[in-house]
């Protein structure tokens, strides 16, 4: 039967208005803006020059090897703990929707306002985290004002925010792990230890692939934890500026819209190379 | 027998330890919000004050607008979800139900679209809202959001579990399309549209990056960019921060606490959220 029910396009219409508008044309806009250069109102084809330009800046590949770092550390370190904290609830705890509810709620929260949290508890002089520290004896580092620490001060708030996501999916591929194996796994007298190792480990590679996915996208994507930690600043002389602020302060600041484009056609093409890369890996560990 | 109890209870402390990390900063935000400005830089610090400051939120609202800003963001977020949700059910039942050429090419872009991360078009559409002259106005906050092909693409895996026959059936009954939708479709998915509504209305209340870019006037700030003003200008008033941090986090907590089973299902059942 081969109809072709042309009403289709009529519910269609909205989204694929809007979608043509917002979305397909500012990729196109973009792209092209990355070959030119001069103001919003007057723009100049000019060639690679803007990709010649970010290149040499030194800004730039400042704000590439802040963002990389942050991605490979907080991403794996984040992952980590969440898969040990799901485990811990769903293998031995009772009240498992209690402890699900508590983890999952910096996922609903606004970024900026918990950053403003997290300003004050990192507070060199009276933050709650200093006062931890000392108590313990600690190295007790000035995490907000210290141009060296800028980036670990990202990374621990970038891990703490991941951890809420990455638990409730990890709990539903729990739920989700046929309950016979651990049954034949007693029986044949398993330890707790290989019962993790050889039946959920396997059974959670494909979420896993799915949650790198989506955590190295967003990792290569911040922007707002960075603002809200260091008040509406990339840290302090910029030392902890990521891909998207080069982006804005281009964009928005120094007016060269040209260069903010070529930019983001940098930053969307490592996005998809590192996402490309893991999928290869996670394929091999699949098969392994 | 012992060394697996001492494993148990280990993995309890570190469970306390992450739920504690969790929670402390709400608790602390709250708590900060309530204390006189000695308190909150006292050395060793202070957790609960000795007395509730209550007029700290009598001195947040008086130096912001903080009530225009939640009716900016209640008004933004409210028409984004509601226009979003509508136009996604009308995209979603057209590929579920119906059956038309260019189909299958639909599919494949909307799908392409949304492996491109928001931040890459967020600056081009910036540029074309201020060609329309929409720069500071409520058009412009919600103007590019008024589709997604995320919820789209949500709703459809919802659609599609209900069974084609009886929308089949509908059509022998004489209904129209229309009827079917309003009828049929939205009762019978309520659940999986209330879910999306709340997801939608949540992250409009957390959108900075936008609000950011297209307004400048303080009166048409939504409450995250109201915020983040205020921080600034508040300087080193870190209760008056902590309490205007608690205004924008804590309906949104509220609302989380109410319904987080259908958040935490919903989330959960899409498995794709970028």
């Amino acid at each position: 039967m081969k109809t072709n029910q042309k009403k289709a396009w009529f519910f269609l219409a909205p989204t694929i208005i809007f979608v043509t508008l917002f979305s397909i044309y500012p990729i196109l806009r973009a792209f092209g803006m990355s070959f030119q250069s001069g103001s919003l109102i007057d723009l100049r084809w000019t060639g690679f020059s803007n990709y010649q330009y970010i290149f040499k800046d030194p800004e730039f590949w400042l704000a590439i090897k802040n963002t990389v770092l942050y991605a490979i550390i907080s991403v794996p370190v984040g992952l980590a703990i969440s898969i040990m904290l799901a485990w811990i609830i769903f293998d031995k705890v009772k009240h498992k929707s209690f402890f699900e509810t508590t983890f999952f709620m910096p996922y609903v929260t606004s970024t900026i306002a918990i950053g403003i949290v997290f300003r004050y508890i990192f507070n060199g002089d009276y933050g709650m985290l200093n006062f931890v520290l000392r108590c313990l004896h600690l190295h007790a580092p000035d995490w907000i004002d210290d141009p060296a620490m800028s980036l670990t001060t990202i990374i621990i708030f970038g891990i703490w925010s991941s951890l809420a996501f990455n638990i409730v999916i990890l709990m539903g591929a729990l739920r989700n792990i046929d309950p016979n194996f651990y049954t034949i796994a007693d029986m044949f007298g398993a330890s707790g230890r290989d019962k993790f190792w050889r039946i959920t480990m396997p059974e959670l590679v494909p979420t896993i692939t799915f949650l790198l996915t989506m955590n190295v996208i967003g990792a290569f994507k911040i922007y707002t934890s960075v603002y809200a930690l260091f008040n509406g600043q990339a840290g302090v002389g910029n030392s902890g500026t990521t891909a998207v602020f080069y982006i804005y302060n281009k964009f928005q600041i120094v007016g060269t819209p040209g260069v903010a484009m070529a930019a983001t056609v940098v930053l969307f093409l490592i996005i998809l190379f590192a996402t490309f890369l893991q999928r290869k890996m996670m394929k091999k560990i699949g098969e392994y | 027998m012992k060394r697996i109890r001492i494993g148990v209870l280990f993995s309890y402390i570190i469970l306390f330890i992450f739920a504690i990390i969790t929670v402390f900063p709400f608790i602390y935000m709250i708590l900060g919000g309530l204390m006189s400005f000695q308190e909150t830089t006292s050395i060793p610090p202070t957790l609960i004050p000795h007395h509730f400051e209550w007029s700290n939120y009598a001195k947040v609202f008086a130096r912001a607008p903080f009530g225009r800003y939640f009716f900016n963001t209640v008004l933004t977020a409210s028409v984004t979800t509601i226009v979003s949700l509508f136009n996604s059910l009308l995209g979603a039942f057209a590929m579920v139900n119906l059956r038309f050429k260019g189909k299958g090419l639909i599919q494949l872009v909307l799908l392409s679209l949304l492996m491109v991360p928001g931040e890459a078009i967020i600056f081009t559409n910036y540029n074309t809202i201020a060609h329309m002259g929409l720069l500071n106005t409520y058009v412009g906050l919600v103007l590019p959001f008024l589709t997604s092909i995320f919820y789209m693409y949500y709703l459809q895996s919802y659609f599609g579990s209900i069974s084609d026959t009886i929308y089949k059936a509908a059509m022998i009954d004489g209904a129209s399309d229309w009827d079917y939708i309003w009828k049929i479709l939205v009762p019978m998915s309520k659940g999986g549209l209330f879910t999306v509504g709340l997801l939608s209305f949540i992250s409009g209340w957390n959108s900075f990056l936008w609000p950011l870019l297209v307004t400048n006037e303080d009166t048409m700030r939504l409450l995250n960019n109201g915020l983040s003003a205020f921080a600034s200008d508040a300087g080193s008033e870190t209760q008056l921060q902590l309490a205007a941090a608690t205004l924008t986090v804590l309906p949104i907590l509220i609302l989380y606490l109410i319904f987080r089973k259908q958040i935490i299902k919903g989330v959960v059942r899409n498995d794709l959220k970028g």
